[in-house]
């Protein structure tokens, strides 16, 4: 059917096609470069459009599981860890123990009937207590 | 839905809607303007481009269309060719081109926008019936006619060869 048409085709339209205005290269060219210029610029805020929604959509994905969370508290100890490398330690003391106490002051003892107040270096007299006193019990046998 | 990109092979349809603008406005810069024209419109409205309805050249064919119209009326049909013709010599063929042209140019506006449509933008007469918002039938017979008058105008021409500049002369 196709063939039959062609073959039907008068050489008048045959000319027409033959002859039909055909643009200059150059204008072609220009022409195609401005149109793939503007393809390729859609298609770049496309990839940007494309990489943020991934990035929003994963984040949402993960907030479900508790992965937010997750993440936090891995950041967290990452950054103590490399504080606890980072850091710069001191000589360690002790200052309760057994041998402190060989180097301890020397504290002068409390004169006799005077005690020595808690927590300082001073004495006090110690009051007597009164008690009553009991005289020998009487003799009832 | 994955949208198609009707300009995604833009060479093919550069020159099929030169030629249909070329046909239409004839040959040289306003051609090029108008073609120009054309697909600035189209990239701006890519995305009312809907596959569906048709393929890319009939959709730009369409804008183009809206183009010639809506360009300014002291735009006129060129006549590049013709004076040309009388300062050089010219080939047989390249006369007979001249004369094909010209006898294109003295048509109806209806009857160089059919030969338009069917030699230089390629369509066929189904597409050029959706672009038209016509029968196909009556489309086929229309271009008919339109080739038959082309015809005459050409042995008719060819009978008395009057050149257009020196008309005007």
């Amino acid at each position: 059917m196709r063939s039959w048409r062609r073959n039907r085709e008068t050489g008048l339209e045959a000319e027409l096609r033959a002859s039909r205005p055909e643009p200059s290269r150059e204008f072609v060219h220009q022409l195609e470069a401005r149109v793939r210029q503007d393809g390729r610029a859609r298609r770049g805020s496309f990839r940007v459009a494309f990489v943020a929604s991934t990035a929003v959509g994963m984040l949402l994905a993960l907030s479900s599981v508790g992965g937010l969370g997750y993440a936090a508290t891995g950041a967290g100890n990452a950054v103590a860890k490399a504080k606890r490398i980072v850091y710069k330690h001191g000589v360690t003391q002790v200052h309760k123990s057994a041998a402190r106490a060989q180097y301890r002051p020397k504290v002068k003892k409390c004169p006799k009937g005077m005690k020595r107040v808690k927590g300082t270096n001073r004495c006090k007299k110690v009051k007597r207590t009164r008690g009553v006193r009991f005289g020998k019990p009487p003799f009832t046998g | 839905m994955f949208r198609v990109d009707p300009l995604a092979n833009p060479e093919p349809l550069i020159r099929r809607v030169y030629s249909y603008v070329a046909y239409r406005v004839g040959d040289g810069p306003d051609a090029e303007d108008l073609t120009s024209e054309t697909f600035e419109r189209a990239l701006r409205y890519k995305k009312s481009y809907d596959s569906t309805k048709g393929e890319p050249v009939a959709w730009l064919i369409g804008i183009a269309r809206r183009c010639i119209e809506g360009r300014p009326p002291s735009l006129e049909l060129s006549s590049e060719y013709l004076e040309r013709a009388d300062h050089g010599d010219l080939e047989d063929d390249s006369l007979r081109r001249i004369a094909l042209s010209s006898a294109v140019e003295c048509l109806e506006e209806r009857d160089r926008e059919l030969i338009a449509l069917r030699y230089g933008a390629d369509l066929t007469a189904r597409q050029i019936a959706e672009v038209q918002g016509a029968k196909t039938n009556a489309i086929e017979v229309a271009l008919h006619r339109a080739l038959g008058r082309l015809r005459a105008h050409i042995e008719g021409s060819e009978s008395a060869p009057v050149r257009k500049s020196e008309a005007g002369r």
